[in-house]
């Protein structure tokens, strides 16, 4: 199923000589600013091998970052390299590099075929070559059945991945990709996911951004955290997960009987408050979010309370920032 | 899969047809393309419908020398009367009272009877030419002096003078014996005149201006601004290749539209003119050459003008507001190319080296097309020289329209020099576009 990268088919090897050992991305005290704002200030990266999730909200700065890498931003302080060459001067670096732009135009009367054959010409590609690739592209992101159909037609799913199979055009050892499950469908983030993953498992670089935390906690560990223009946290998504396991949390349960479950987990260390909402919901407060969530099954179970849903209010990328932020940093 | 050996050409090669492949099949898919191009076909199309109307109307006979005119009432044209030597002002003097009497002429026969004679060309100095057809010159009872109201000698001729005076500009003068080709035949003239005029003047404001300009504005500032606009260029900028790369190649691709669609025309303009135009034979082969020269300096103006706007659309998001100024300039320096190809002010803009080729190859098809119009201007009054009245039709536009390429140099040379420049120019404003692309940040 997963196609051999290394096949004929490849494109040609690149006469330009990368410098020895280079990362593939690495920035160095990066600032961009517009006029007074600062869109990205003091950030210092190095990154090579896996997938490294970006998260902040909008505006954090990760279209800012990712256009950094692309060159098409020039960096007011610092300087940004891939695989050890600055992409604002040399384009070269691209050719080891696939890219998947966050902007929802395409060209709608292609087909995904073309459009991806097209474009991996220009990646020094002959015309036959650039349609074998388009063909194992196409089917390790599972378009194939649609690859001759026009882009037009497709659903914001099958842009997405279409984006993603024209950036693994030419096998990419790093690829970057700017929001690439906004406005999928469940079933499109899933085989998005999977591919994402799948090129980590190979070895790839892969850069992926994202609002929504539980996204990236599907797809990696690792993460960046992005907050108005400044790194917040890199590391793994688990070691800044424990820590805030530490702070107060909420959990929410919604239930027939708030009352009953209540009395069951009010013993608990772990738990240090709880408040009925209304009559339906139970809302506990934790220090420690991981135990009571090993626990709380159980409870529920020996009980046999009648529990529709269980929600951790807080555990998104908004609480996440507000700890990072409130001087927890990680 | 056999590997072939890996060259900057090749490299080259594929990038530069996936893009121009790409550019092709997107602005075919663009309504605006079509509209553009067929916009520019109905002008053009009206323009021949208009030519082959004036070509198949007949234009009117002007009896130039006035003698077909019986003035004194007894039946006899004047021109007759002058012939045979009785007073055309005398009502009770005329051939009737020969013996024996002589029948009057129709007055047609004193229309258009004595054309141009012209055999001569331009070159420096005076010359003689001309001849008396109706023999009203020749005529016996005239005196030596009489026929020769010229003075240079030789008598019913006309004498043809260019001279070079201090400013470097050619003059001519005119001056004809009386009599001498004084009444030509205005449809012969006229037909030939307005065909030429016609085709420089489709050529120079139809193809090079109206084509040349209007095409680049509109098909050639969204080469690069319209991708960046849409975001779309993201996906060409991920690729690796550089800008001014991506700018050339941008620009051949819709070269790769305008260049078949202005010879498609030209073709037509060739076809339609070959035809109806004057002339006994049945097509005019000999102005294939010039149509090929208003192909071919169309596509130049189109490649600077395509540079040039696509240079302006990456420097603005409204480049085509910064190109109109360009062509409001450019017009103006085809107005002044036709009034005065010599200025120096010409070599400062595109069209100007567009038209000089158009002249060029008008003076090696047509190479006395200037004494053409000095014929035309005169019209046969041999005394008046330069007189508007007497100029006969086509002559007026026919002068507008052509002109000398400047610089003083050979129609050949002309050509040579004006496509380097040309190719000099474009080359440029893709130095100055792929600069501008190039320092540019795309959100």
């Amino acid at each position: 199923m997963i196609p051999d990268f290394d096949q004929q088919g490849k494109a040609q090897t690149q006469q330009w000589e990368p410098e020895v050992a280079a990362p593939a991305i690495l920035l160095e005290n990066v600032s961009k600013s517009y006029g007074r704002i600062f869109a990205l200030s003091n950030i210092t990266l190095a990154l090579n091998g896996g997938v490294t999730g970006v998260l902040g909200m909008n505006g954090a700065g990760k279209s800012t970052l990712f256009n950094l890498l692309m060159g098409k931003l020039k960096v007011s302080q610092g300087s940004v390299k891939l695989f050890g060459t600055d992409p604002w001067k040399n384009p070269a670096p691209y050719a080891r590099v696939g890219f998947v732009p966050e902007h929802e135009k395409m060209y709608d009367w292609m087909t995904g075929h073309e459009f991806v054959s097209t474009f991996a010409r220009l990646n020094g590609l002959t015309r036959d070559e650039a349609k074998g690739e388009a063909d194992r592209v196409l089917d390790f992101v599972s378009l194939s059945d649609v690859a001759h159909k026009k882009i037009g037609q497709y659903s914001k799913g099958m842009r997405q991945r279409v984006k993603i199979a024209h950036a693994l055009v030419n096998d990419p050892e790093l690829i970057i990709l700017d929001e690439p499950l906004q406005g999928c469908d469940p079933l499109a983030r899933t085989t998005i996911m999977n591919v994402i993953r799948e090129l980590g498992r190979m070895g790839r670089t892969v850069l992926v951004s994202s609002h929504i935390l539980q996204e990236i906690e599907r797809i990696t560990e690792q993460i960046i955290i992005l907050h108005q223009g400044r790194l917040l946290a890199l590391g793994n998504l688990h070691s800044i997960r424990e820590r805030l396991d530490k702070i107060p949390h909420r959990i929410s349960i919604q239930t027939e009987d708030p009352k009953a479950l209540a009395k069951d987990v009010i013993d608990l260390d772990e738990v240090f408050g709880i408040s009925f909402p209304d009559g339906k919901n139970l809302s506990i407060q934790t220090h420690n979010l991981g135990a009571i969530h090993s626990r709380l099954p159980r409870i529920i179970v020996d009980n046999n309370h009648k529990v529709s849903t269980i929600d951790n209010p807080d555990d998104d990328l908004a609480s996440i920032l507000g700890y990072l932020t409130s001087g927890g940093g990680v | 899969m056999a590997t072939k050996p890996q060259s900057i050409y090749r490299s080259l090669d594929r990038k530069a047809s996936a893009i121009i492949e790409f550019t092709l099949r997107q602005y075919r898919t663009k309504k605006s393309t079509w509209v553009v191009l067929g916009v520019g076909f109905t002008a053009l199309s009206l323009i021949f419908l208009i030519y082959i109307d004036v070509m198949a109307s007949e234009f009117e006979s002007i009896d130039n020398d006035r003698d077909s005119t019986d003035y004194d009432n007894d039946g006899y044209p004047r021109g007759q009367e002058i012939l045979l030597g009785t007073d055309p002002w005398d009502g009770n003097s005329h051939p009737g009272l020969f013996d024996p009497p002589i029948e009057p002429d129709p007055k047609s026969m004193y229309i258009n009877e004595d054309d141009f004679d012209w055999d001569v060309t331009i070159r420096l100095g005076e010359q003689s030419t001309g001849y008396d057809d109706d023999g009203d010159c020749l005529d016996s009872n005239k005196t030596a002096s009489q026929k020769d109201t010229n003075g240079n000698g030789i008598p019913c001729d006309i004498v043809v003078e260019y001279y070079r005076l201090s400013d470097g500009n050619f003059y001519a003068s005119i001056d004809a014996d009386n009599g001498v080709d004084e009444d030509p035949d205005e449809d012969a003239y006229s037909r030939e005149a307005i065909h030429i005029a016609f085709v420089l003047s489709i050529g120079k404001l139809g193809f090079v201006l109206l084509l040349g300009i209007f095409l680049p504005l509109f098909m050639a500032t969204g080469l690069i601004r319209d991708e960046m606009n849409s975001g779309t260029m993201h996906f060409m900028l991920a690729k690796p290749i550089a800008r001014t790369e991506l700018f050339l190649y941008r620009t051949l691709g819709y070269l790769g539209i305008v260049w078949p669609y202005v010879i498609a025309l030209g073709i037509l303009g060739a076809i339609v003119s070959g035809f109806a135009g004057s002339g006994d034979s049945f097509f005019r082969f000999a102005d294939l050459g010039v149509w090929l020269a208003i192909i071919f300096a169309t596509m130049m103006a189109t490649l600077v003008y395509g540079m040039l706007f696509n240079a302006l659309g990456v420097l603005w998001k409204y480049g085509i507001i910064l190109a109109i100024p360009f062509a409001a300039w450019e017009l103006g320096m085809a107005l002044l190319s036709m009034g005065a190809p010599d200025a120096t002010l010409l070599r400062f803009s595109i069209i100007g080296w567009a038209l000089m080729i158009i002249d060029a190859a008008a003076m090696l098809v047509w190479p006395n097309l200037d004494l053409f119009i000095l014929m035309g201007n005169w019209g046969g009054d041999g005394n008046a020289g330069w007189n508007f009245e007497t100029s006969l039709e086509g002559a007026g536009p026919l002068g507008f329209f052509s002109s000398k390429p400047g610089l003083g140099l050979s129609a050949f040379t002309a050509m040579i020099v004006s496509t380097l420049v040309l190719l000099f120019q474009a080359a440029i404003f893709w130095f100055i576009g792929g600069a501008l692309f190039k320092g540019k940040e795309i959100q």
